[in-house]
């Protein structure tokens, strides 16, 4: 899914390398302290086959012709002595493949510490700036890619600073060492041994590159088979409604072969691309080792530093074949950086300081407040409103009518552009918004839950709040007993790990969440929507206790949740069509009457014993258009 | 996607990998291929040395003696090996990666076919995410291991053997001396190789919470805005991904250890080496060539013995992927044809095959009758959700089923679907049990529509032909006009043709309704079987489905799980059930004149029908 087109600004190669520098802050020295020991560890890798090369023509006298290892040999160690103590020489050899080893150690230390100390900052500030951009951001963003740009690009990312960028280095120094070193013992040997270093490195660029492609391809075919899978078992019910499994699995079929055809496809290549740079590696040992012996043979160089050249064509060679596959991953990173920071650049939720108390008195007041989402509709078209501290506003309306837009709007998720609205006398838009947030209490129309227990879910509520007060919330909103029922209690685990809960149970949860935060204001946006009637009445009836104690907005559909209310406001298509007290509106007529004489006609009917089924028909004859 | 982690095993269980090799039998001929390749392989890496050795020690003589020397034939040789190994390379890659890729297609198909000849109560404990994962990352895994490992296995133990039989030859002394760093090597690389993949994997765990955690803080982003729960959630965040830091790191440095001890071990062969051989050199009882040739192979040691450390650190590790889909393979359905129903279809013969009156079974193909008969239900050895239930429906008869959530109305519909059967008593069809019947013709002639339609992400015709494979257009659209789905079909971007999108989401709950109708009327079925949906729907298109499903309730056998007034009212018969059991029943003017049970439901749901279609007036 990673594609070049998927990143809407195209940036330099300057740009990138410049964002790639700035997340490395504070590891930079680790990182040249990396690369240090690794060119040490390479030092000492390199004088292990010095070491044997120099002993077989010193101390074996294997050597006719000259060569610069023994000559400096010859000025330090006594010929003779080495010969009677050749175990010295075995040990300075596993001396310095530990050294090598110690100094690899740290390397691998280092550049751990580095990469993934750089990714885990990154994804706690991802995370955190997530949380603190706009709603209007997120409204149009899709979930899947953004945690794909936080999770799959994050890693691209630390691979290729841990693997990539370390490797590149690692044979780059290989090459700028092994150079000027295979010069210095014999120039004719060295030029022979780079001959076709070049084309390895570019055959392997050119040709993982191209496969790429087709490892895109075969990566989509997995998700076609997944996809194949997925929607069988989630359809499984209509599957054997129809006794259609036959065709199913035929259905099946083709993207499974074809996974596994475009797998055999991507092999051939593979096997092609690895015998090839194969051949081409052993041809250059080849031509080492025939002009070595032919060299040898004339005299011009000795066994020792033939020996030599071959263990170092060794140690230069594999990290050289990997170059071409390395290139091209790099190549992915750069993407990656790309699209991170596009995140990180949008703009976070401004903030304000705060100057108010820590809670309010919930007074609320709205004049001509005008909002839009910026689709060229108007969610809420002159809306006033007072809610007095204390006081119950019932707000009714069919769906669209902009009700939840309101409760957005009063909880700052989004910014009014005209009109006003108070809270406590003072205008919210210059109160900061986590401050104004902490004056609500909520429950969404589909409140959400986090996949923890439950008393961690209420306790989102306040998260200071005493066991024994959960459970009085919990009580309140009538979930106490349904949770007892639970085999671990308050410990349960919400979602897929743990139980599923309806939706009635949700939403009985999120009101004690809402009542534990004894916030001045309690916002129900169509809280009981999914809640029986016998148990949405129980709840009610424990809410009015509260009457007068905290300021309370609700939303519902249904009458019965707001006859209590001390206000009405009825809305459509974004404006207050009709407000007042209940008795005020049944007084005036329209539609907020009609329900309410539905509502009172049907209870009448559970009370009276006689003509029940007349009168229930005669009802239904009258509603019906 | 669902997160779960293998149980690593200590032992490895041959038992079971010889079972899952089972499954690379059919492409013998890439197993025996890839074996050939790789002991080919392992000759070839073994032998580059000696080639050295011999050039070494024909030039060093050459040069004593005087003679003149050509280095043609070595490079010469060196290039055929050369050759050699980049054509074994090739067919290993590619015998290995065919039977990898082959098994894991066979044994996915396999795993799929099996899932669908099994019984509901299978999927009940068995969340998609669980079995999505048993067909794919399974399958791959235990493919690739299967195939690559054994590649692995037999490079590596030819490349031991190869190079021992050449030390040994060459030099018995200096022989034991290298081989005798095989053992720690092999201790050392099984006691790291162990520890890489279990670090490895808590860093793939903790890797997999974060991404839970990124989408779980995005769900959930008004929830944290509104509480104000940012810090808090960032803290929980920062401990997650302290603790992925914490494991990758700590693998990073297991192999940072690792690599460099392995490799000092084999320096220590390569110094003994040195020290024993070049004394025996300098006594003559040793050539230079082959000092040269023990001390690479002092270092071509480790890359084996790691091979095979890892792929037995490898098999202990998948043995649970293993064990997991051997035993899906190995579950027998349990809802299928009796041996007695299928002798009976085979032995038919084509009077009864081409008779439109017969099913395959020989019996009836009308149902006339459905009888529940002292059915008793329980859900795998939980309490009994049906006791004694009776029943018996005519042809043409619509029953709706009413009452609370949980007393028994969905596992009635299933029993009679036979997605279960029951533990006792039975149903029977014109009074022969159903398992005396073929559940191929059976289930065909069901007509079922879910509470929550499911569609497939095709186009709308297709979902529409789901309901019958070989129906023309014309057909297809006749059934979608039935139900009055054509008139919002016809509006639809490109018509019948329009993608519904995964899930069918780009359609609306009444529309995806409407058109798992038409579905449903195509197939034409006997029995009709509905669960309606509860969620409120705009009046308009409600009023559209009732009509839709009139069209589809008359002149058959229709069950209903009802909600809606219209429906439950055209019932000819209306079951309260409660605790599994028909607490009332009737028509629905008896059962309003009763004042009991379903007269407090009829009321509630009348009220808020009514309420809901004052509401939506104010918008006309």
């Amino acid at each position: 899914m990673t594609t070049e087109e998927d990143s809407k600004k195209g940036r330099t190669v300057r740009e990138v390398a410049g964002i790639a520098w700035g997340l490395m802050r504070g590891f930079r020295l680790r990182f040249v302290l990396a690369i240090a020991a690794m060119l040490m560890a390479t030092a000492f890798r390199y004088m292990v086959p010095l070491v044997a090369s120099g002993t077989i023509d010193f101390a074996l006298g294997s050597g006719n012709g000259t060569s610069r290892v023994v000559d400096f040999m010859e000025r330090f160690v006594v010929r003779d002595w080495l010969a009677g103590h050749l175990w010295a020489a075995g040990l300075v050899m596993v001396g310095l493949t530990a050294s090598a080893g110690l100094f690899n150690f740290f390397k691998g230390k280092l550049a751990a510490e580095a990469s993934d100390g750089i990714a885990r900052r990154l994804k706690n500030r991802l995370y955190d700036h997530l949380q603190r951009l706009p709603m209007r951001f997120h409204d149009q963003a899709e979930t899947g890619d953004l945690v794909q740009r936080c999770t799959s690009d994050v890693e691209t990312l630390r691979l290729a600073i841990s693997t990539q960028v370390v490797e590149v280095s690692h044979a780059l120094i290989l090459m700028g060492t092994a150079l000027p070193l295979m010069f210095l013992l014999d120039s004719r040997m060295a030029v022979a041994s780079f001959v076709l270093i070049g084309p390895i490195i570019l055959f392997g660029y050119f040709y993982i590159k191209r496969v790429r492609r087709l490892f895109q391809k075969f990566d989509e075919a997995e998700g076609k088979v997944t996809a194949i899978v997925q929607e069988n078992l989630t359809g499984l019910r209509v599957v054997r409604a129809f006794r259609r499994q036959d065709y199913e699995l035929e259905k099946f079929s083709h993207p499974n072969k074809e996974y596994r055809d475009l797998g055999l496809r991507l092999i051939r290549l593979m096997a092609a691309y690895w015998s090839i740079s194969d051949l081409v590696a052993l041809s250059q040992n080849a031509i080492v080792l025939g002009l070595g012996v032919h060299f040898i043979s004339q005299g011009s160089l000795t066994v020792g530093t033939l020996f030599a050249f071959i263990m170092l064509l060794n140690l230069v060679l594999w990290p050289v074949r990997q170059m071409g596959r390395t290139l091209t991953e790099l190549g992915k990173s750069f993407v990656s950086i790309g699209r991170i920071q596009e995140i990180l650049e949008e703009p976070e939720e401004d903030r304000l300081p705060v100057t108010q108390a820590e809670s309010g008195r919930g007074h609320i007041v709205a004049r001509d407040l005008t909002f839009s989402h910026g689709d060229g509709q108007v969610a809420l078209q002159s809306v006033s409103f007072e809610a007095r501290p204390g006081e119950t506003l019932a707000i009714l309306g069919p769906s669209g009518s902009g009700k939840s837009t309101l409760m957005h709007v009063l909880l700052r998720l989004y910014d009014y552009q005209s009109g006003s609205l108070t809270y406590d006398g003072v205008e919210m838009k210059e109160l900061d918004r986590h401050w104004c947030r902490h004056q609500f209490g909520t429950v969404m129309q589909e409140p959400f839950l986090f996949s923890k227990t439950i008393i961690e879910n209420i306790r989102l509520g306040r998260p200071s709040a005493q066991e024994e007060e959960v459970m009085r919330v919990a009580e309140m909103a009538h979930i106490h007993d349904t949770i007892h029922r639970f085999p671990a209690r308050y410990k349960t685990l919400v979602g897929e790990r743990g139980v599923t809960l309806s939706g009635g149970q949700r939403q009985r949860v999120a009101l004690a969440r809402a009542l534990l935060r004894e916030a001045p204001v309690l916002l129900l946006d169509d809280a009981l929507s999914a809640v029986d009637t016998e148990t949405e009445e129980l709840i009610i009836s424990a809410l009015k206790k509260r009457h007068g104690k905290m300021t309370t907005l609700v939303i519902a559909h249904r009458l019965s949740t707001l006859a209590h209310a001390d206000r009405v406001i009825v809305m459509d298509k974004g404006r207050i069509i009709q407000s007042g007290t209940h008795e005020e509106l049944c007084a005036r007529g329209g539609l907020y009457r009609r329900l309410w004489e539905i509502q009172s006609r049907v209870e009448g009917q559970r009370t009276k014993d006689e003509g029940q089924r007349t009168k229930v028909q005669g009802l239904e004859t009258e509603v019906e258009p | 996607m669902h997160v779960e982690e293998d149980t690593f095993h200590d032992r490895l269980d041959w038992g079971l990998w010889r079972q899952v090799f089972r499954h690379a039998l059919p492409y013998k001929r890439y197993v025996i291929g890839l074996s050939v390749a790789a002991v080919i392989l392992a000759i070839c890496d073994a032998s580059f040395a000696l080639i050295t050795r011999w050039a070494v020690d024909d030039v060093s003589a050459a040069v004593e003696a005087g003679e003149s020397f050509s280095a043609w034939p070595y490079v010469g040789a060196y290039l055929g090996l050369a050759v050699t190994l980049a054509v074994g390379v090739r067919s290993f890659i590619i015998f290995a990666g065919s039977l990898s890729h082959h098994m894991s297609h066979d044994v996915r198909r396999a795993t799929f076919t099996r899932i669908q000849e099994l019984e509901m109560s299978y999927f009940d404990h068995r969340p998609t995410g669980w079995l999505i994962s048993r067909l794919t990352s399974d399958c791959d895994k235990l493919s690739r291991i299967i195939a690559w490992s054994l590649l692995d296995l037999v490079w590596s133990s030819s490349l031991i053997v190869a190079i021992s039989v050449i030390l040994l030859s060459l030099n018995f002394k200096l022989g034991l001396i290298v081989i005798g760093v095989v053992p720690p090597l092999l201790v050392v690389s099984s006691w790291f190789q162990k520890r890489l993949l279990l670090s490895s994997r808590e860093t793939r765990k903790y890797n997999s919470f974060i991404t839970a955690s990124f989408s779980e803080g995005l769900q959930g982003l008004k929830t944290t805005k509104t509480f104000v729960r940012e810090a808090a959630n960032l803290d929980e965040f920062k401990g997650l991904s302290d603790k992925m830091y914490q494991f990758s790191v700590r693998n990073a440095l297991q192999s940072s250890v690792f690599i460099p001890i392995v490799l000092t071990i084999g320096s220590v062969a390569a110094g003994t080496v040195l020290w024993v051989g070049g004394g025996d050199y300098l006594a003559g009882m040793l050539s230079l060539g082959t000092l040269i040739a023990f001390i690479f192979y002092a270092g071509q040691f480790f890359e084996p013995i790691n091979q095979i450390a890892a792929i037995m650190v490898q098999l202990q590790g998948a043995q649970a992927a293993g064990e997991r889909v051997l035993n899906l393979l190995a579950t027998e359905p349990k809802i299928l044809d009796s041996e007695e129903v299928l002798r009976r279809m085979r032995d038919n013969g084509p009077e009864v095959r081409e008779s439109p009156e017969l099913a395959p079974d020989g019996h009836a193909h009308f149902i006339g009758e459905i009888e529940f008969r002292k059915v008793d239900f329980a859900y795998e050895d939980k309490e009994p959700v049906l006791t004694d239930f009776n029943l018996t429906v005519k042809a043409g008869q619509t029953i709706a089923l009413v009452g609370a959530s949980g007393g028994g109305k969905s596992t009635i519909v299933s029993l009679l679907a036979r997605f279960y059967e029951p533990s006792a008593g039975g149903v029977y069809i014109n009074g022969v049990e159903y398992r005396q019947r073929s559940l191929d013709w059976y289930q065909s002639n069901l007509g079922i529509v879910l509470q929550s339609p499911h569609l497939f992400a095709g186009t709308v015709k297709e979902n529409i032909l789901y309901g019958r494979l070989d129906a023309t257009d014309a057909e297809v659209e006749q059934a979608a006009r039935l139900v009055n789905a054509h008139a919002f079909i016809e509006k639809l971007e490109n018509g019948y043709d329009t993608p519904v999108g995964e899930g069918g989401n780009r359609l609306s709950t009444g529309q995806k309704q409407l058109v798992s109708f038409a579905r449903a009327i195509l197939a034409n079925p006997q029995i009709f079987i509905m669960d309606e949906a509860t969620s409120s729907i705009d009046t308009e298109t409600e009023a559209l489905i009732q009509k839709g499903l009139h069209a589809i309730l008359h002149g058959r056998i229709s069950f209903v799980i009802a909600h809606r007034l219209s429906t439950i009212r055209s019932a000819d018969r209306i079951l309260v059930i409660d605790k599994g059991k028909i607490i009332e029943s009737g028509s629905h003017s008896e059962l309003i004149g009763h004042r009991g049970h379903y007269h407090a439901l009829y009321t509630r749901q009348f009220r808020r029908e009514t309420e809901a279609q004052v509401m939506d007036r104010v918008r006309g």
